[in-house]
C-alpha cells in the first residue's frame, strides 16, 4: 500500500492543475469570500462601525432615590424592603445599557456621545450618526417600578434614525433590542424572586437564599466564541475542496486503466482489492495534508486559528482525519465505477455537480443559518455539512462529546462507501 | 510451456476469437501476425489472464489459467501496444513502482532497476520524466517495465508501432537477445512482416478471429512454392490496366501498391511479354520490372486478399 500511496502522491505533485484546484484555489476563495461576505457572521467587528448618540432626559439616581422612598412607603415587611433596595443595585437600568455599550465587544463597533436632542438632530441630519437613542425622563424610575413591583407600564426608549433599514441602523436596533430583551428577563426574575420571598417571609420559615441559577436554564447569548468570516470560508472552504481529492484520485484510476497500467498492475499477480486499498489510503493521507495545509496557510497568512493551542489543533486533526478517510471512501467508490465501466462520467459529475451541491446543502457558500432550517437539517448529514458543524462547534466549544454524533454520521458514511465500492470493484478475474 | 485450446470470445453477439489453438514451446520465438481486427489483441489478452474467454482454456505447463490465473501471472511479462506507464514519473520511478509490486525490493530491486535499464539503453537517461521522451524511448521503458520480475514468458503486442529506426532496431535486438541469450519464450506480434522474418522461428497467421495458417517461416513459404511474384512501377495509377490484368488468365493475384502493382503468377510462367502487351495497350508507363521469391507478406496477401496493414 505504501508503495501505492508514494506513487499516487509523486503524480499528484507533478500535476499542477490539479494542485491548483486542490490547493491554490480553496485559499484564493477563502481570501475573496471572507473579505466579501465578512458582514454574515458576527465574528469582527473592526470595519463595521456607527457613531449614535444618547439623549439622556431621565436621571438615574433620582429615580432611584425616588423608587425606594416609594417602597418604605408600601407596607411591605422589612425584610423584603431590603432585599429589593439590594436588587435596584443590580438592575439599574441605565447602568446595565452603559455596561453593554462599553463591554468589549459592542464598543468595537459603536461609539456612543451624550448631547442634548438639537445637537444630536443635526448631527443625525449631518450623517455623523446613524442613530440617536433617547432614554425618557423617569425612565429608570419607571422602569424599576415595572421590573421589581410589576407596578405601571415601564418605560420606552426611543429611536430615532434617518436611513432606516440600512446595516448600521439595524444593528444598532437589534442591539437595543438584546438589551431589552435581557432586561425584560431580568424582570421576570427578579419578580419571582420577590414573589418566592414574599411567601418565605410570610410563612416564617428559614429556607435557603434563593439562587437566581435555580430559576431555569439561561443560556448566555455570549458564551460561544463568535466565528469571523475567516475561519468559517476557511473551514467551509477546506471541507468543500477536500472531496474534489476524491474525484482527482479517481481520475488517475480513469487514466490507469486507460493507458492500461491497471493491467500491468493486475497482470503482477495483485489482488484487485489491494488496488483499491491503495486509492483509499491515497486519497485519505492527500486529504488529510491538503486540510492541514489549507488550515496552517490560513492561520499563517490571515491569522485565522491560534497556532499555539495543542488542544485545539488536536480536536482539529481528529475531525480531519475522519472527514479524510470518508474522502478515501468517496475516491474508492469513483475508482470502482470508474475502472468497471471504463468510463470517467461519474467522475465528473461528481467533480462539477455533486461536490457542488454538497457544498450548498453543507454550507460552504454561506452559512445554512441564512437558510431554510430544512437545509440545515439535510447539510448536517452531508459529509462536508457535519465536518463543517463538527470544526465550529469544536472550535466555540472544544468539547468532543458535542462533536461526536457528527463524526459518526461521518463514519457511517464512510463505510457505506467502502463497502459498496468493493462490492462494484472487479473482481480478481473478470478485469 | 504454453497452449490454448479453442479459444472463443465473443463480445456483445460479435465474435473476436473464434477457436483459435496455438502452442509455444519453452525458448521459442513465436510470431503472431494479422492485420487490425483480426483478434490477435484478445487472444493475448486471454493467455495473458486479463479477460476470460468465452470457451476454450489456456494451459501453462498442463495447468489451466482459466482456473487459476496466477500461474501464469507470475511467470508472464506483457509489453502491451499503450505506454503503461506513468507519464508523471521518471523512467527510474515507473520502474521502482513496478518492481516492487512484483515483489521486489532493496538492493535486489535497484539491481533489477539497473539491469534492465542497461538492457533497453536508457540507463543514462532514467532520471527524466517519461512524457519527455520520444515514442521510442517510452516504449523502450514499457519493454524495460515488463522484463522487471524475469519472466519465462514474454508477450511483446506490437512493441514497435509509430517508433524511429534507432529504437525499433534496439528493441529487435534486445528481443532477439533475451530469446536466443537467455532462453526466454517470446510471443511476438507486429505488422511488420520483416520483424517477424527476423525474430520468429514460427508463425501463425490470424485473420477474423481465426488461426489461418501456422509454421516455419520456410513452411508457410512453401504455400507459395509455385508461385512468384512480379514487381511493376508504374508512372501513375492506371484503374483500366488493373480491371484487365485482373481479368488475365495467367495472373492469379493483381494488388495495387503505392508504386504500381504486385502480380502473383505461376512459376516459370513466362507471362512478362503478355503483361506489357497490355500495358501498351493502356498506354502505361512502366518504370521498373522486378521478378522475386515468395515472402511472408506474400503468403499473408496470398491467405487472405488483404496486405498486412489494411
Amino acid at each position: 500500500m505504501g508503495n501505492f500511496l508514494k506513487k499516487d502522491i509523486l503524480v499528484l505533485l507533478r500535476d499542477r492543475t490539479e494542485l491548483m484546484i486542490l490547493l491554490l484555489m480553496p485559499i484564493i476563495l477563502i481570501a475573496i469570500l471572507s473579505f466579501a461576505l465578512r458582514g454574515l457572521l458576527g465574528g469582527e467587528t473592526s470595519d463595521f462601525h456607527m457613531d449614535v448618540a444618547f439623549v439622556i432626559e431621565d436621571d438615574e439616581q433620582q429615580g432611584i432615590v425616588e423608587f425606594i422612598a416609594d417602597l418604605e412607603n408600601t407596607g411591605m415587611p422589612p425584610e423584603v424592603v431590603l432585599e429589593l433596595e439590594h436588587a435596584v443595585e443590580e438592575v439599574k437600568p441605565y447602568t446595565m445599557l452603559e455596561q453593554l455599550m462599553e463591554s468589549e465587544t459592542v464598543s468595537d463597533m459603536v461609539t456612543v456621545a451624550e448631547l442634548d436632542f438639537s445637537e444630536a438632530e443635526e448631527a443625525l441630519e449631518n450623517e455623523d450618526i446613524v442613530a440617536i437613542l433617547t432614554i425618557p425622563e423617569d425612565f429608570t424610575y419607571r422602569s424599576l417600578q415595572k421590573m421589581l413591583l410589576n407596578e405601571g407600564d415601564g418605560s420606552d426608549l426611543l429611536i430615532t434614525v434617518k436611513d432606516y433599514g440600512s446595516i448600521r441602523t439595524d444593528a444598532f436596533i437589534n442591539m437595543i433590542d438584546r438589551y431589552v430583551s435581557t432586561m425584560n428577563f431580568e424582570t421576570a426574575i427578579s419578580q419571582t424572586l420577590i414573589k418566592l420571598g414574599h411567601e418565605e417571609v410570610l410563612s416564617g420559615s428559614e429556607g435557603e437564599n434563593i439562587e437566581a441559577q435555580e430559576l431555569g436554564g439561561v443560556e448566555s447569548i455570549s458564551a460561544r466564541e463568535p466565528v469571523t468570516s475567516f475561519q468559517y470560508y476557511t473551514i467551509s472552504m477546506a471541507v468543500m475542496f477536500v472531496l474534489f481529492v476524491g474525484s482527482a484520485i479517481a481520475s488517475k484510476a480513469y487514466v490507469e486503466k486507460k493507458q492500461h497500467v491497471f493491467n500491468r498492475i493486475i497482470l503482477s499477480n495483485q489482488h484487485p482489492i489491494v488496488y483499491l486499498g491503495g486509492k483509499i489510503i491515497s486519497a485519505s493521507f492527500i486529504s488529510f495534508f491538503q486540510l492541514f495545509i489549507l488550515f496552517l496557510v490560513s492561520s499563517l497568512v490571515f491569522r485565522t486559528f491560534p497556532l499555539d493551542e495543542p488542544a485545539f489543533w488536536g480536536g482539529i486533526a481528529v475531525i480531519a482525519m475522519i472527514l479524510a478517510i470518508c474522502v478515501g471512501g468517496f475516491a474508492a467508490l469513483l475508482t470502482a465505477v470508474t475502472v468497471k465501466y471504463e468510463n470517467d462520467a461519474l467522475n465528473h459529475i461528481f467533480a462539477g455537480g455533486i461536490v457542488t451541491l454538497l457544498a450548498f446543502i453543507g454550507g460552504s457558500f454561506f452559512p445554512t443559518s441564512e437558510m431554510p432550517a430544512i437545509i440545515g437539517t439535510m447539510g448536517n448529514w452531508t459529509p462536508n455539512g457535519a465536518a463543517l458543524t463538527a470544526f465550529l462547534k469544536w472550535m466555540q466549544e472544544l468539547d468532543m462529546n458535542v462533536i461526536l454524533p457528527y463524526l459518526l454520521r461521518i463514519a457511517v458514511l464512510s463505510v457505506i462507501l467502502i463497502a459498496s465500492s468493493i462490492l462494484i470493484f472487479p473482481k480478481r478475474r473478470s478485469v | 510451456m504454453l497452449e490454448t485450446e479453442e479459444l472463443k470470445k465473443v463480445f456483445k453477439g460479435k465474435t473476436a476469437v473464434n477457436g483459435v489453438n496455438l502452442y509455444m514451446d519453452k525458448g521459442e520465438s513465436v510470431g503472431l501476425l494479422g492485420p487490425n481486427g483480426a483478434g490477435k489483441s484478445t487472444t493475448i489478452s486471454m493467455i495473458s489472464s486479463l479477460i476470460k474467454p468465452t470457451s476454450g482454456d489456456v494451459k501453462l505447463k498442463g495447468q489451466s489459467v482459466l482456473k487459476d490465473p496466477g500461474i501464469i501471472r507470475n511467470v508472464l511479462g506483457v509489453v502491451p501496444q499503450e505506454i503503461a506507464l506513468y507519464e508523471e514519473l521518471t523512467a527510474y520511478e515507473n520502474l521502482k513502482f513496478f518492481g516492487r509490486i512484483y515483489g521486489l525490493k532493496g538492493k535486489e530491486l535497484e539491481a533489477k532497476i539497473q539491469e534492465v535499464l542497461e538492457i533497453v539503453g536508457l540507463k543514462e537517461r532514467q532520471k527524466e520524466i517519461v512524457k519527455t521522451y520520444s515514442g521510442g524511448m517510452q516504449r523502450r521503458v514499457n519493454m524495460a517495465a515488463a522484463m522487471l520480475h524475469e519472466p519465462e514468458l514474454l508477450i511483446m503486442d506490437e512493441p514497435t508501432v509509430g517508433i524511429d529506426p534507432q529504437s525499433r532496431t534496439h528493441i529487435l535486438d534486445t528481443v532477439r537477445h533475451l530469446n536466443q541469450e537467455k532462453g526466454l519464450t517470446v510471443l511476438y506480434t507486429s505488422h511488420y512482416m520483416e520483424e517477424v522474418e527476423r525474430l520468429c522461428d514460427r508463425v501463425y497467421i490470424m485473420d477474423h478471429g481465426q488461426i489461418i495458417a501456422s509454421g516455419t517461416k520456410d513452411e508457410l513459404k512453401s504455400i507459395l512454392s509455385g508461385e512468384e511474384t512480379i514487381l511493376i512501377d508504374l508512372d501513375r495509377p492506371y484503374p483500366d490496366l488493373v480491371t484487365d490484368l485482373q481479368s488475365h488468365d495467367g495472373i492469379r493475384q493483381t494488388i495495387e501498391t503505392e508504386k504500381g502493382l504486385k502480380l502473383i503468377v505461376p512459376k516459370g510462367s513466362k507471362l512478362l511479354g503478355s503483361i506489357f502487351q497490355v500495358a501498351e495497350r493502356h498506354q502505361a508507363q512502366i518504370l521498373n520490372v522486378n521478378v522475386k521469391v515468395p515472402t511472408l507478406e506474400d503468403v499473408f496477401l496470398h491467405l487472405t486478399g488483404r496486405k498486412l496493414r489494411d
